[in-house]
C-alpha cells in the first residue's frame, strides 16, 4: 500500500507509468524499483525457491534480494528489488509452471526430505539407461530466467577506460567524505555507487540523515574534480590496480564497464544485513530492517499491516519507529539484548505469526528482523587483503588492506555520522596523499565495530541459503556426512553459490558450519572471494564487441581495382585481381608486385639477439654478416615447426625478423616469453613493426629493373646486392626503406618494406615506372600458386601441429651442433627414427585433376599413408601439382601412391624427385 | 578388470534410501572418516585429486592393496580437480591420445554404478567449431583419423550445426563465420566434484586412509630407493609413492630429485548465472578461444585456452572474462544479458607434447602420474586404473607404456597440440 509524500521519498509522482507482471497491468511511479511498485501493488510473492518452490517475497528490498529474482523482457535474472521500472516493461516470474500463484512445481516439496542435499549424488544411479532421462527432468527444474530468444534485437554495450587519482567505491556519508577531501587535495576523484543517488543509508535513515546528505550531496557537486557514477558497481579488483565498474542507466546504452586504474581505491562499501536463520524465515512477509525502511522512506510504501521486530540494534528501533510512522501495527519489538528470541515464524503463503521465545504467539503479517551486519571484504580479499572475524562485533573485519587500497566507513567500523565522515576524510585525504597531491596529514581516526550480539541461526530449522534453497539441517547433514571444511560444505551443498554469491549468507552458513563442527567460526575461516564482486553482463565485458580488421595502406587501391577480398586471419587481403592464372604468368615472365603487408615484423635491438635467434631458431646466426638475410625456421619444444621467415641483419645490433602472417602474434608472444622468464638477463628489445611498414614483393625476371629505377642510394648490380642481402635506402623518394632480395616465388625478388604512411605511394610508384615492363598486381592466391610451383612450404598448411622438422623437409636448415636450441633434444631424437612421414611433391596422373586439399592416400581398404597438403593448377606448367605426406616407404621419386577423394573416387599421382615443380635447380633466383 | 566383489561397501545410495534416511530421520554415514597418521602405508599417495584418489581406490578394488594413504595439503578436491571445466571426450588425434581417452570415457560411463555415486555424467555431445578453411581441413582429417580408430566423430555442416545449437550465429555476420564443425556425440561433461567425492567415498570404504591438511614436505631417497615421506603431521614409511599433484608437480617431484620437463601455466574459467536450459552440447571455438557449455543446475560454464606466461597465479583477471565474453557473443549474440558470477584459475602442469607423464622415475618406487596439462580430468578414472596397476604388480600397462617419463630422453613424443589447445 502506497503512503503519503515522504521527505526522502524518490519516487515521483508526477510520473506515472504502467507496466506488467506475468501479463497483467500495474501502476508505478518512475522512481520506482519492479519490487517496490509491486508491493505497492499489494504483491508479496515474486518468485518460487530453487528446489521446494517457496513462495518468496522481498527480503532486503535492495540488488541483493534473493526473493525478487526476476524475468525483465528478454532477461533473465533481473534483481527486481533493484532496477527501476519503466513504462512498457513487461515481468514475468521465473521458472513457475504454470503460474506463480499455482506452482504445480512446488509438488516437490511433498518429497521435500528425500531431497535433501545432494540428494541426486545419491539417485538415479540405476539402471544406466535412465539417466539421461532422469537428467532431462532434474534440468526442468533448473533455476533461473530464459536467455533471450537468437534472434532478439542485442543491447548496446561500451568500455570506457579512466585514470582518475582516486576511486572511491561506495556513495555514503564516509565515502562522500573521502571523494570531497581528496578532491579538496586535487585529486581527481570517480565516486562510484549503486544506488541512482548518493547517500547510502542516509537516503533513508530519517529526516537528520537527510538533512545532512543535502549538505553532502551539495559540497559533492560543487567541488571541482569529483566524476560522480551512480547506478554503477564496482565489480572487482584486479591485479595491477585494475578497477572495473559497470555502469547502468545512461541514455542510449545498456551497460558500459569502466576500466579505471586509478592510484587509489577508497573502500566505502558499508555494510549489509544479514537474514536470522529460524523456521519459516523464507515466508514472504519475513523482512531485514533495512528493507523496510527502504520500501517506507524511499518508496512510500507500507511493507506490511501488523508487525513483529526483533532486534538487537539500534537498526531495528529505528525501523520499528518507522513502521509505527508509516501506520503499521508494531504488535511487539523483541529485543535480542534484553535476552529476547525468536523461535519460528508461522504461515504457508506468507507470515501469519511468529512464535517467540517466551512461548507466546504473536499474530502478525510481517516480522522484521535486525541481527547484524556483515562488511562485504570481498572487494579486499579478492586481492590479498585480508579478514578477520571480531566475535565482539559479530562480524568479520578487513584487517589487511592491499596495496593501493583505503577502506572507510562500515566497511571499517561503526560511529556517528560525524565520526564517519571524519573517519572519510581522514582517509581521503591519506589517498590524496598516495595518488601524489598535497594533504595535510591528519591522522586517521579509529573508526571500530560496535559491539553486537552473536545471532546467526536460532533453535530451529531455517534457510542459510535462500536462492539455493540450503537450510541449517542441510549444513549440519553434510558436516555429518564428512563434508566438514567451508569449502567441501559450500561445493556439497551449494550454499553461497548462488546469484547473490554469498553477500548475504556466506557468514550465516560459516557459522552453522562451526556450530556442526564444534569448530568455531576463526577456525572455520571463509571461503575464497572471487571477482566479479557483482555479477557482470557478458554485454558488458565483451563491449562493443569490436572485432578488428586489419588492412593494409594499399587496401582502398586494391578495392578499387577488383581485387577479391580474402579473410586471412586479422587481416582482408586482395585473393587476385580477377585472374590469377594470368598474375602468375605476368611474374613468370615480367614483372609482378603483391602487397605481403600482414608479414609478421619485429624490430629487434640489443647485444644478444645472435643468442635469441640462436635459440629459438633450428638453423645458425651468429655469423649472420651485417648486409645480409637468412631463412630460419622455428620449432616448439616438440619438435614441431612453429613458425619460418627472414630475418636481415641491419647493423651491428639491428635486426629485422619476419614471421608468417598468421603467426605474427604467436611468434611476438614467443619471443616475449622466452626473454621474460626464461633468459631475462639477455639485452634484446622487441619491437612489433608489422604495422609500420607496408611490405611490397616485387618479384619476376624484371624486378631488378623496376626498383633500379625507384631506388636512390642503392647499388642493385647481382655483385653488389646478391640473394638474401639487406639494402637500407630510398625507395621512390621514401626515406628509411629496408629493401631485401629473397624469392618465395622462386623468381628474382625484391621485398620492400616502407614506412607504412608512404605504403601507397610506392605501391603507385612501382605501377607507373613499370608500365612498360608488363608490372602487374598479384594476389595471394597467383602467390600460393606461385610457391606450390617453388615446392616452398606454408607452416600451417603444409605442416601441422605434429609436423616436426624433419618430416617437413627441413633438414638441411636444422643444425644440431649448435649448443642448444628449442626443440633440439626432439630433433635429435627424430633423426635417427624410422618410420616417419615425409613431405613430397605429387603430381596427379590426370593433369586436369587438382585433388581437394585433406585427401588421404591410401593403401587397400583403409589404411592411411599420407595426404595431400595443398594443390592447384599450375599455369605453368600446365597441370595439377600438390605436395602432401607420404609414409617413408612411399617417398621414394616415381613411386605411384593412390589419391582417396572426398567423393570416394581414388586415382593415382607419382611422387617427384623434389618438392619444387618449377626450377628445381633455382637459376631463376640467383639471376 | 572386474571390480572384486568382496568390497566392503559404505550405505548404499539409492532412490530407496533416499526415502528410508528421509522417513526414518537417520544421518548418513560419513563418506569418509578422518585418521591418524600410520607411521607405515605400503602405499603413499601425494594429492587428493581425480588421480591421487582413483589410484588409490583401484589399488583396493581391483588389486586389494588397502594400506594407502592419500595426503592432501588442503581439502579434497581443492586442486585442479576442483575447478575443472569436467570435459569428457575423446576425439584425439594420434592412436596413442585416441586408445587412452577412450577408455577412460568408457570407465566414466560405468562410474556411477561403479562408485554408486551419481557422478552426472552427461554426454550430450561435444562440437568444435570451424571458422577457417584450415581450421576445416584438419577436422576433416580429425574426423578421418577418429572414425579409422572407431571414435563416434563426424564433420558437420551449418545446417546441422544451427540445429544442434539453435543460439549459435550460423549466418554470415560474424567477423569469422562458423563454417562447419567436427561432431562427437559420447562427449560432454561430469559433475566434477561428484567424481572425487565418489573415488574418495570408495577409497575410504575399501579401506584406504585419506589425510586432509597433510602436506608432504620431504621425500625420503636412499640408495636410488624411496623410502617415504615427511610431513606436516611427520614421517610415514612406503616402499611406494606416487606423486599426482598436477600444478605442483614440478616442486613436488623436485623433493624426490626428480627433474620434469614441466612448466605450470594457470588455465582460467568462469560461470554465469543459471539460465533454463537451452544448451545441450559442449561447444568449442579454437579460432574464438572458446568453450561453453550448460550445466545441469542452469550456469554456463566458460574457459579458454591457458594464459600465455607461467606462473602459479589462481586469481582470476579481467581479460579472460572480456575475451570469453566477446568470444561468446560472437558465437551466440543473444547471450549478452547473461552475467558472470564468479571467475578463478587453476594450474596446469604443462608437457612439450601436451601429453601426460605417467609411471617410474628413476627413483625406485617413487612414482609419477602428472603432466595432465588441461586435460587430465577426463582421464582420471584410465589414469587410477592403469597406475593402480603399475603399483601392485610392478608391470607397465600397454595403454600408459607410451607416456613414460624416459620418453622425453628417448625421444618417442606423443604429439597432442592440435587436439589439445583449447578444447582440453
Ligand atoms: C580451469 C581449468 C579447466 C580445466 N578443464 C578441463 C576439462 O574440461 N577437461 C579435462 O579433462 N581437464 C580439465 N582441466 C585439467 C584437469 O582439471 C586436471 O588435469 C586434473 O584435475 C588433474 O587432476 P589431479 O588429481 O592430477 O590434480 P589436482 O586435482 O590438482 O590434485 C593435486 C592435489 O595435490 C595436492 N598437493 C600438491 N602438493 C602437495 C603436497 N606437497 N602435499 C600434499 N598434497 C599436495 C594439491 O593440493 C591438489 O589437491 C582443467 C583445469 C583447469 C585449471
Amino acid at each position: 500500500m502506497r503512503l503519503d509524500g515522504q521527505p526522502g521519498e524518490v519516487i515521483h509522482r508526477g510520473t506515472p507509468l504502467t507496466f506488467t507482471w506475468n501479463g497483467r497491468p500495474y501502476p508505478a511511479f518512475a522512481g520506482d524499483t519492479i519490487g517496490s511498485a509491486l508491493a505497492a501493488a499489494g504483491e508479496r510473492v515474486f518468485s518460487r525457491s530453487l528446489k521446494y518452490h517457496r513462495p518468496r517475497g522481498l527480503l532486503t528490498a535492495d540488488g541483493n534480494d534473493p526473493g525478487c529474482l526476476v524475468q525483465v523482457d528478454g532477461e533473465p535474472n533481473v534483481r527486481g528489488a533493484h532496477r527501476r521500472v519503466s513504462a512498457g516493461m513487461a515481468v514475468t516470474a521465473q521458472g513457475v509452471w504454470p503460474s506463480l500463484r499455482f506452482d504445480l512445481k512446488a509438488l516437490n516439496r511433498l518429497a521435500g526430505p528425500a531431497l535433501s542435499t545432494g540428494f541426486y549424488y545419491k539417485t538415479f544411479i540405476r539402471p544406466r539407461r535412465l539417466w539421461p532421462y532422469y537428467e532431462r527432468v532434474l534440468r526442468r527444474f533448473s533455476p533461473g530466467g530464459r536467455v533471450p530468444s537468437p534472434s532478439s534485437p542485442a543491447g548496446r554495450y561500451e568500455h570506457r577506460y579512466a585514470h582518475p587519482d582516486v576511486l572511491v567505491a561506495g556513495g555514503g556519508p564516509a565515502g562522500m567524505a573521502a571523494a570531497l577531501a581528496a578532491a579538496e587535495a586535487g585529486a581527481r576523484v570517480m565516486l562510484v555507487d549503486d544506488q541512482p543517488a548518493l547517500g547510502g543509508h542516509l537516503r533513508w535513515g530519517g529526516p537528520d540523515g537527510l538533512a545532512a546528505l543535502a549538505q553532502l550531496r551539495a559540497a559533492v557537486a560543487a567541488a571541482g574534480g569529483i566524476e560522480v557514477l551512480t547506478d554503477s558497481v564496482v565489480t572487482g579488483q584486479y591485479e595491477g590496480g585494475l578497477v572495473a565498474v559497470v555502469q547502468h542507466g545512461l541514455p542510449g546504452l545498456t551497460e558500459r564497464l569502466v576500466k579505471a586504474r586509478p592510484r587509489q581505491l577508497v573502500a566505502a562499501a558499508g555494510l549489509i544485513e544479514r537474514p536470522y536463520v529460524i523456521a519459516g524465515n523464507d515466508l514472504p512477509g519475513v523482512m531485514l530492517s533495512t528493507a523496510v525502511r527502504r520500501l517506507i522512506n524511499l518508496y512510500a510504501v507500507r511493507p506490511g499491516a501488523r508487525a513483529v521486530v526483533f532486534t538487537a540494534n539500534d537498526d531495528g528501533t529505528a525501523a520499528a519507529a518507522d513502521l509505527a510512522r508509516a501506520g503499521v501495527d508494531v504488535r511487539r519489538v523483541v529485543d535480542a539484548r534484553d535476552g529476547g528470541d525468536i523461535v519460528r515464524v508461522r504461515g504457508r503463503g506468507g507470515v501469519r505469526a511468529v512464535e517467540c521465545g517466551d512461548g507466546s504467539v504473536v499474530r502478525c503479517d510481517l516480522l522484521v528482523t535486525a541481527v547484524g551486519w556483515t562488511a562485504p571484504t570481498g572487494l579486499l580479499t579478492m586481492t590479498g587483503g585480508r579478514a578477520a572475524y571480531r566475535a565482539g562485533a559479530a562480524r568479520f573485519v578487513p584487517t589487511e588492506l592491499p596495496d593501493g587500497v583505503l577502506a572507510t566507513g562500515g566497511l571499517v567500523g561503526d560511529g556517528t555520522l560525524a565520526e564517519l565522515i571524519g573517519h572519510g576524510r581522514a582517509v581521503g585525504q591519506a589517498a590524496a596523499r598516495r595518488a601524489g597531491r598535497t594533504a595535510p596529514a591528519s591522522p586517521v581516526p579509529d573508526l571500530v565495530p560496535a559491539p553486537h550480539p552473536e545471532l546467526f541461526a536460532g533453535r530451529t530449522n531455517g534457510f542459510v541459503d535462500f536462492t539455493e534453497d540450503v537450510s541449517t539441517k542441510d549444513l549440519a547433514a553434510a558436516v555429518a556426512e564428512g563434508y566438514d571444511s567451508i569449502e567441501l560444505v559450500k561445493r556439497y551443498t551449494t550454499a553461497t553459490m548462488g546469484p547473490t554469491q554469498g553477500k548475504l549468507e556466506a557468514v550465516n552458513t560459516i557459522a552453522v558450519v562451526a556450530a556442526a563442527t564444534g569448530r568455531g567460526i576463526p577456525e572455520t575461516g571463509t571461503t575464497t572471494a572471487r571477482p566479479p564482486y557483482a555479477p557482470v553482463s557478458l554485454g558488458a565485458l565483451a563491449g562493443r564487441n569490436y572485432q578488428p580488421v586489419r588492412r593494409s595502406p594499399m587496401h582502398d587501391w586494391h578495392v578499387a581495382h577488383g581485387a577479391t577480398p580474402l579473410v586471412a586471419g586479422a587481416w582482408i587481403r586482395p585473393d587476385h585481381y580477377g585472374d590469377p592464372a594470368g598474375e602468375v604468368r605476368a611474374v613468370r615472365q615480367g614483372v609482378g608486385i603483391i602487397d605481403v603487408t600482414p608479414l609478421g615484423k619485429f624490430e629487434l635491438r640489443g647485444p644478444h639477439i645472435p643468442d635469441l635467434l640462436e635459440l629459438l631458431y633450428v638453423n645458425r646466426w651468429r655469423k649472420l654478416a651485417v648486409g645480409a638475410v637468412r631463412y630460419g625456421v622455428m620449432c616448439t619444444e616438440d619438435g614441431v615447426v612453429f613458425d619460418d621467415g627472414v630475418t636481415g641483419r641491419l647493423g651491428e645490433h639491428r635486426y629485422l625478423l619476419t614471421a608468417t602472417s598468421s603467426g605474427a602474434e604467436a611468434v611476438g608472444e614467443w619471443l616475449e616469453r622466452w626473454l621474460q622468464t626464461e633468459r631475462a638477463h639477455w639485452r634484446v628489445h622487441v619491437v612489433p613493426m608489422t604495422d609500420a611498414y607496408a611490405s611490397i614483393n616485387v618479384a619476376g625476371p624484371r624486378s631488378r629493373e623496376l626498383v633500379r629505377r625507384l631506388t636512390t642510394g642503392i647499388d642493385l648490380s647481382p655483385e653488389a646486392f646478391p640473394y638474401m642481402r639487406v639494402r637500407l635506402g630510398e625507395v621512390a623518394g621514401v626515406p628509411d626503406c629496408v629493401v631485401w632480395r629473397i624469392g618465395f616465388t622462386g623468381e628474382l625478388s625484391y621485398e620492400l618494406h616502407v614506412p607504412a604512411g608512404n605504403g601507397l605511394r610506392v605501391w603507385e610508384a612501382l605501377l607507373a615506372t613499370g608500365v612498360d615492363l608488363g608490372v602487374r598486381p598479384f594476389g595471394v592466391e597467383a602467390q600460393r600458386i606461385l610457391r606450390l610451383e617453388k615446392g616452398h612450404l606454408v607452416v600451417g598448411q603444409d605442416t601441422d601441429g605434429l609436423t616436426q622438422a624433419y618430416s617437413a623437409g627441413l633438414d638441411w636448415a636444422i643444425k644440431m651442433d649448435k649448443d642448444d636450441f628449442v626443440g633440439k633434444p626432439e630433433l635429435a631424437w627424430q633423426r635417427v627414427r624410422d618410420g616417419q612421414v615425409v613431405l613430397v611433391g605429387l603430381q596427379p596422373a590426370d593433369p586436369e585433376l587438382v585433388p581437394p586439399e585433406s585427401s588421404q592416400l591410401v593403401e587397400g581398404d583403409r589404411r592411411i599413408v599420407g595426404r595431400i597438403t595443398s594443390s592447384r593448377f599450375s599455369p605453368t606448367l600446365d597441370r595439377s601439382i600438390a605436395l602432401g605426406f607420404v609414409a617413408p616407404d612411399l617417398a621414394e621419386p616415381g613411386t605411384v601412391v593412390t589419391m582417396l577423394l572426398p567423393d570416394g573416387r581414388r586415382l593415382p599421382a607419382r611422387v617427384m624427385p623434389q618438392l619444387a615443380h618449377v626450377d628445381p635447380e633455382g637459376k631463376r633466383l640467383h639471376g | 578388470m572386474k571390480l572384486r566383489r568382496s568390497l566392503p561397501r559404505p550405505a548404499r545410495y539409492s532412490g530407496f534410501g533416499l526415502l528410508r534416511h528421509a522417513l526414518g530421520g537417520a544421518p548418513w554415514p560419513p563418506v569418509w572418516r578422518r585418521h591418524d597418521l600410520r607411521d607405515r602405508y605400503d602405499v603413499v599417495v601425494i594429492g587428493g585429486g581425480v588421480h591421487g584418489l582413483a589410484t588409490a581406490y583401484y589399488l583396493a578394488a581391483n588389486h586389494g592393496v588397502n594400506n594407502v594413504a592419500v595426503l592432501e595439503r588442503g581439502y579434497l578436491g581443492g586442486g585442479a580437480s576442483g575447478r575443472n571445466t569436467a570435459i569428457i571426450r575423446s576425439n584425439y588425434l594420434t592412436p596413442e591420445g585416441v586408445a587412452f581417452y577412450h577408455r577412460s570415457v568408457r570407465l566414466y560411463e560405468s562410474l556411477a554404478a561403479d562408485l554408486n555415486f551419481n557422478v552426472m555424467f552427461s554426454q550430450r555431445g561435444h562440437l568444435t567449431l570451424a571458422h577457417t578453411d584450415s581450421a576445416l581441413r584438419t577436422m576433416r582429417w580429425r574426423a578421418e583419423v577418429n572414425k579409422l580408430q572407431g571414435v563416434d566423430s563426424s564433420l558437420v555442416g551449418r545446417s546441422e550445426i544451427g540445429s544442434l545449437v539453435p543460439h549459435l550465429d550460423v549466418s554470415d555476420r560474424p567477423r569469422f563465420p562458423i563454417l562447419g564443425g567436427l561432431w562427437h556425440p559420447p562427449g560432454g561433461i561430469v559433475r566434477h566434484d561428484a567424481v572425487v567425492w565418489g573415488y574418495a567415498r570408495g577409497a575410504d570404504a575399501a579401506g584406504v586412509h585419506l589425510h586432509q591438511d597433510t602436506e608432504v614436505v620431504g621425500i625420503d631417497v636412499t640408495g636410488g630407493r624411496v623410502q617415504g615421506v615427511r610431513t606436516n603431521r611427520g614421517r610415514i614409511a612406503a616402499p611406494a609413492v606416487v606423486a599426482c599433484t598436477a600444478g605442483w608437480a614440478s616442486t613436488v617431484c623436485d623433493l624426490a630429485g626428480v627433474a620434469l620437463p614441466i612448466t605450470t601455466f594457470p588455465l582460467q574459467a568462469a560461470v554465469t548465472e543459471p539460465v533454463r536450459p537451452f544448451l545441450d552440447t559442449v561447444v568449442v571455438s579454437g579460432t574464438r578461444h572458446v568453450y561453453v557449455s550448460q550445466t545441469d543446475r542452469g550456469e554456463l560454464v566458460f574457459g579458454a585456452a591457458v594464459d600465455p606466461f607461467p606462473s602459479y597465479s589462481s586469481r582470476g583477471s579481467l581479460e579472460f572474462t572480456e575475451g570469453v565474453a566477446a568470444h561468446v557473443l560472437e558465437l551466440m549474440p543473444a547471450l549478452a544479458p547473461v552475467r558472470i558470477l564468479r571467475q578463478w584459475a587453476g594450474l596446469c602442469d604443462m608437457t612439450p607434447d601436451f601429453s601426460p607423464v605417467m609411471g617410474p622415475t628413476p627413483v625406485e618406487g617413487f612414482y609419477v602420474d602428472v603432466g595432465w596439462g588441461t586435460y587430465g580430468f577426463k582421464a582420471g578414472p584410465v589414469a587410477g586404473e592403469t597406475m593402480a596397476s603399475l603399483v601392485a604388480t610392478g608391470k607397465t600397462p600397454d595403454l600408459i607404456a607410451p607416456f613414460d617419463l624416459a620418453r622425453f630422453t628417448d625421444g618417442r613424443l606423443v604429439g597432442e597440440r592440435g587436439a589439445a589447445a583449447v578444447g582440453h
